[in-house]
């Protein structure tokens, strides 16, 4: 059983990840920090929000606690709960009373999964009280002026039902994250996957094509994540068609019409 | 076969028509010769065709004995049923046509070879071309190929390969290249802005008038084509490389090098020179620095208008009569009037989008800011609509030094002379606006800005009663025909309408007879709800569970194994459904079953409300298939009100019941719904039956596809019917399970929330 500086340990960011900003976000996402207040990251998949927080947390110099949200997570998830160990009833925090006792960041990942009475349990954390009540332990948790809540979500695909309350909402700074342009894409591609300037910026070509068939029936086109993950077969030694086929294509839809316009657009490029 | 016993059997078949015997013998007769099975087989034919059309039977079998000679027995009943689709788009002439002349063409196209059609190939294509073009282009057939800036028009087929991959690929270049025109702005419609030329009113069709300015229109029209041609051309080969190296390999060697008789034809050969000469080529036409600009495309549009003038003198110079050249299959052809149409009807399109926006957010301000723009205590002025004057937009000049800054610089407007901030998303559209059509004519600002006021006095005098769109939509539906086992495209029309919703005091007597019945439903759909309960004594969970916990210690201490089933979890039975419920509205249910009909929708859906279920519901009627109708109660996300309510008072009887439409149209909204279950409940008091041919085994087969649709689509379809007679059909169209007769229509708000109860739990 790892103890608490062990596990805390682990979410500490020693080396600095690479992240090209793309507008101000970083000195936004800062000042935030410094006046205690929480940040709310939309935007499509693949598109660098939990690359950001990464940076964040190593420029902070604070441990980066993700939970990934699901329909299943509950309050004791978030919270803590106690487990049995040799008989006796032990209390263990959760991910988010972790991050409030080290003064850590906690990142609730795509928060429009977890259920709507779980994402209460973030509110008064997320106003100007900054404290997190256990009721379990009968313990009132203030948070230190390092720790920092942080959620994200994917405003694309949300139905009605899956949506942040305004109460919920209302109590964070927003940044919206998009695809970077055009050039600044090819450079994060370029430099994640190693692959030439003149590659990415084809390969960003093709993501820019990808991403207006809203009304043909693509939901999402592709994302950066994508690109990079093609450029990284290509490095490899796979062969561009293959590579777009499999690492970019495929991944984006099952219908057959679309998949045969996409390849299409792969074979008028490259 | 003897001719006497064809005869007879074909008489059978066709009754109770009675065509002429001797019309009849004469198509027979060959046919005697055949053995009896083809004979079997042919007459077998008859009931698909003749219901649709005598003559084309009779052209059918006149033509049989040549068509056997091409055609194998098993291929005839697909040959039929594409006879009969172009008849019933095109008419008798074409599918005669089809029978008699295209059966080659026919049998290639089966082999996969003779011939792309452009409806093959859409499928793939108009995606592909909506996401390289990144904007809305449609694709439409015509004999020629152009484009108008909103959609790019090819021949139906295409045969100019003799295999089918060669032929795709043209498509694709052709739908590429005509692409291309449009992005690189071959299209002008502004005059260039160093020429000095008198302002004309109208300078969307500048180039038109400059091409018309020259002698010889034609000459000047197609050098230009010619050179924009090669302009799109490195464009895509920059762009596109993959496809202009497959073109290079598969397409370019096999056009055939025009007679170069005519000067203009070399020009035009540089589309698919070889790379090592094109470059020669090219500058012997236009100088060597023009060609190296082309080359590397940093040409415009309005280098093409220069080059054209000029090469039009050297031109003309040794000619005479210019006969126009041939352009390239994907050249295609500059149609310059269609750009100039299709362009107005998007500015037009785009200016009442923009004036929708402008006037939403003019709405949204303070009533203070709007007091000041429209000077409220003059009132007159916002009745009249502003002046022009007093409303523009402007630039802010201290951006608009360079064309860099001019993306960014913010627009503003001012209203009588006080300026109006503009939201982001209407600042960007405007600048959409005007990067495409030069200018925002103020005539939308105006509407904008005369909207506004005007919604704002509407406010002022209390809720108006807004009249009631009569249609709203109409939509094409399919019918199945299972004589021929095959759908006939775009049969129906289905027209979606509104009801006139009605005051009366309908649903609040309905409410107050049922009274009891309501109480009791909403208490049994109150149980039926999002269930969540927790479960003890389980293996994982989310708390423990201490009653489980203590026993389990006290097991220990006493020496027995102790239980590992210490934990609660939360269990959760969500409910997740959408129904659409479809009501019979024809004539038949005149009097107590309307009556009774209404009075089920209403308690269903006081219950619903209770349920939180997602529910639909429509009524259907019309009369012949060009005239089918959909009347909206209450669409699947409307919230239940007032206006559902009197529309369910309103629902009357109607006219027939032709079921195919409106259940396929049910099966269209549920698509897009995501929800687990998925169920469509038709009220219904009898068969399907219209006015023309829908009816019998026909309207029944039909219906029974249109419900084998909707499970494919995996939604559910259901039926309440009232039928006597229900048994013997509804088994079949509807299956053993899913249809409930109810003998008495008094009973029927009683039974139909049970029904639904019973459905869904």
């Amino acid at each position: 059983m790892k103890t608490v500086e062990q596990r805390l340990e682990e979410h500490l960011i020693t080396e600095k990840p690479y992240y090209l900003a793309s507008g101000k976000e970083i000195e936004i996402a800062l000042s935030a920090h410094k006046n205690g207040l929480p940040l709310l990251l939309k935007g499509p998949t693949g598109c660098g929000k939990t690359r950001f927080m990464q940076f964040l947390a190593w420029k902070l110099q604070r441990p980066l606690i993700t939970v990934s949200c699901h329909d299943d997570l509950s309050t004791s998830d978030l919270v803590g709960r106690f487990l049995i160990r040799s008989g006796e009833a032990v209390w263990t925090d959760g991910p988010l009373t972790l991050a409030v006792r080290a003064g850590a960041i906690c990142y609730l990942d795509e928060i429009v999964e977890a259920r709507k009475d779980t994402t209460v349990v973030i509110h008064p954390l997320a106003d100007d009280r900054r404290e997190l009540p256990i009721e379990k332990l009968g313990e009132l948790l203030s948070a230190p002026p390092e720790f920092m809540i942080c959620v994200s979500y994917n405003p694309g695909y949300q139905s009605v039902l899956k949506d942040l309350k305004p109460s919920t909402r209302q109590r964070f700074v927003a940044i919206s994250f998009n695809y970077p342009a055009p050039e600044l894409e090819a450079e994060i591609v370029c430099r994640e996957s190693g692959v030439s300037k003149k590659l990415a910026s084809s390969l960003v070509k093709l993501a820019g094509m990808t991403r207006s068939l809203k009304e043909s029936g693509l939901a999402e086109g592709a994302s950066t994540r994508l690109l990079i993950q093609t450029g990284l077969l290509v490095e490899d030694g796979i062969d561009i068609h293959t590579a777009c086929r499999t690492a970019l294509i495929e991944p984006l839809s099952d219908d057959p019409e679309l998949l045969a316009a996409l390849e299409e657009m792969v074979s008028s490029i490259f | 076969m003897k001719l006497a016993l064809l005869t007879e059997r074909f008489y059978d078949l066709v009754a109770p028509d009675i065509p002429n015997e001797w019309d009849v013998e004469e198509v027979l007769d060959p046919l005697v010769d055949e053995p009896d099975s083809v004979c079997e087989a042919i007459l077998g034919h008859i009931p698909v065709i003749w219901p649709v059309s005598h003559s084309l039977c009779f052209d059918f079998l006149r033509l049989l004995p040549e068509t056997l000679q091409h055609l194998q027995l098993e291929q005839i009943p697909r040959w039929i049923g594409i006879t009969l689709d172009h008849y019933e788009t095109d008419g008798l002439r074409t599918a005669q046509r089809f029978m008699q002349d295209d059966i080659q063409n026919y049998l290639l196209k089966l082999a996969g070879s003779g011939g792309l059609t452009l409806s093959s190939v859409e499928k793939k294509l108009l995606p592909y071309i909506r996401g390289v073009a990144e904007r809305d282009l449609n694709i439409s057939p015509a004999r020629q190929i152009y484009t108008d800036t909103s959609s790019i028009y090819m021949p139906e087929e295409l045969n100019f390969f003799s295999n089918n991959k060669d032929n795709f690929l043209l498509y694709k270049l052709t739908l590429t290249f005509q692409w291309g025109f449009i992005n690189r702005g071959s299209f002008i419609n502004r005059p260039p802005v160093n020429l000095i030329q008198p302002q004309k009113d109208d300078d969307s069709n500048w180039l038109s008038s400059f091409i018309e300015s020259f002698d010889e229109p034609l000459l000047a029209r197609d050098i230009y084509h010619s050179l924009e041609s090669i302009r799109v051309r490195f464009f895509l080969e920059q762009d596109l490389p993959g496809l202009i190296r497959a073109a290079k390999k598969q397409i370019f060697p096999s056009l055939s090098v025009r007679n170069t008789h005519h000067p203009l034809n070399r020009l035009q050969h540089v589309l698919i020179a070889e790379d090592n000469v094109l470059h020669k080529q090219l500058g012997a036409f236009i100088g060597e620095s023009n060609a190296e600009n082309y080359l590397l495309g940093y040409a415009s549009a309005y280098d093409s208008v220069t080059l054209t003038t000029a090469l039009y003198k050297k031109l003309t110079k040794d000619l005479t009569d210019y006969i126009p050249i041939e352009p390239y299959p994907f050249q295609g052809v500059l149609k310059l009037q269609a750009v100039a149409t299709a362009r107005n009807i998007r500015e037009q399109k785009m200016g009442e989008q923009f004036t929708d926006l402008m006037a939403a957010h003019l709405l949204s301000l303070s009533k203070d800011e709007l007091k000041d723009i429209f000077q409220e205590d003059k009132r007159d002025s916002a009745n009249r609509g502003l002046a022009e004057s007093d409303i523009t937009m402007i630039m802010d000049s201290e951006f608009a030094q360079t064309a860099d800054m001019e993306k960014e610089a913010p627009l503003l407007v001012t209203i009588n002379n006080e300026e109006v901030e503009m939201p982001e998303e209407l600042e960007s559209f405007s600048k959409n606006f005007l990067d495409e059509f030069g200018h925002l004519p103020v005539q939308f600002l105006s509407a904008a800005a005369g909207k506004a006021g005007q919604e704002m006095l509407e406010h002022a005098v209390s809720g108006i009663n807004e009249a009631m769109p009569v249609i709203t939509d109409t939509l094409l539906y399919d019918e199945w025909d299972y004589r021929r086992q095959g759908y006939r495209k775009n049969w129906c029309s289905l027209h979606l309408k509104e009801l006139k919703p009605i005051r009366s005091s309908f649903i609040q007597n309905t409410l107050k007879t049922y009274h009891g019945l309501t109480t009791r439903l909403r208490h049994q759909f109150e149980m039926m709800r999002n269930q969540e309960r927790f479960v003890k004594r389980q293996r994982e969970g989310d708390d423990i569970d201490f009653d489980a916990l203590v026993e389990s210690i006290s097991d220990s201490r006493a020496g027995i194994a102790s239980s590992d089933r210490l934990f609660i979890r939360l269990k959760r039975d969500n409910r997740d459904i959408a129904v659409l419920f479809l009501v019979d509205m024809s004539n038949s249910t005149a009097g107590w079953v309307n009556n009774a009909l209404k009075e089920s929708l209403v308690l269903m859906a006081e219950a619903m409300e209770v349920l939180g279920d997602r529910y639909g519901i429509y009524g259907f009627s019309g009369m012949r298939r060009s005239r089918c109708e959909l009347f909206h109660v209450k669409h699947l996300t409307e919230p239940y009100g007032d206006a559902v309510k009197e529309r369910i008072g309103s629902i009357a009887p109607s006219e027939y019941t032709r079921m195919g439409p409106p259940i396929r149209h049910a099966t269209e909204l549920l698509k897009d719904v995501d929800a687990k279950v998925r169920i469509i409940i038709t009220l219904t008091d009898g068969k399907p039956e219209d006015y023309d041919d829908y009816k019998g085994e026909y309207a029944i087969e039909d219906t029974r596809h249109a419900l084998l649709e909707a499970k494919t689509a995996d939604i559910h379809p259901f039926c309440i019917t009232i039928d006597h007679q229900a048994r013997d059909y509804m088994q079949h169209m509807y299956g053993p399970a899913n249809y409930i007769f109810i003998d008495n229509v008094r009973k029927l708000p009683l039974r139909i929330p049970e029904i639904y109860r019973v459905l869904t739990s």
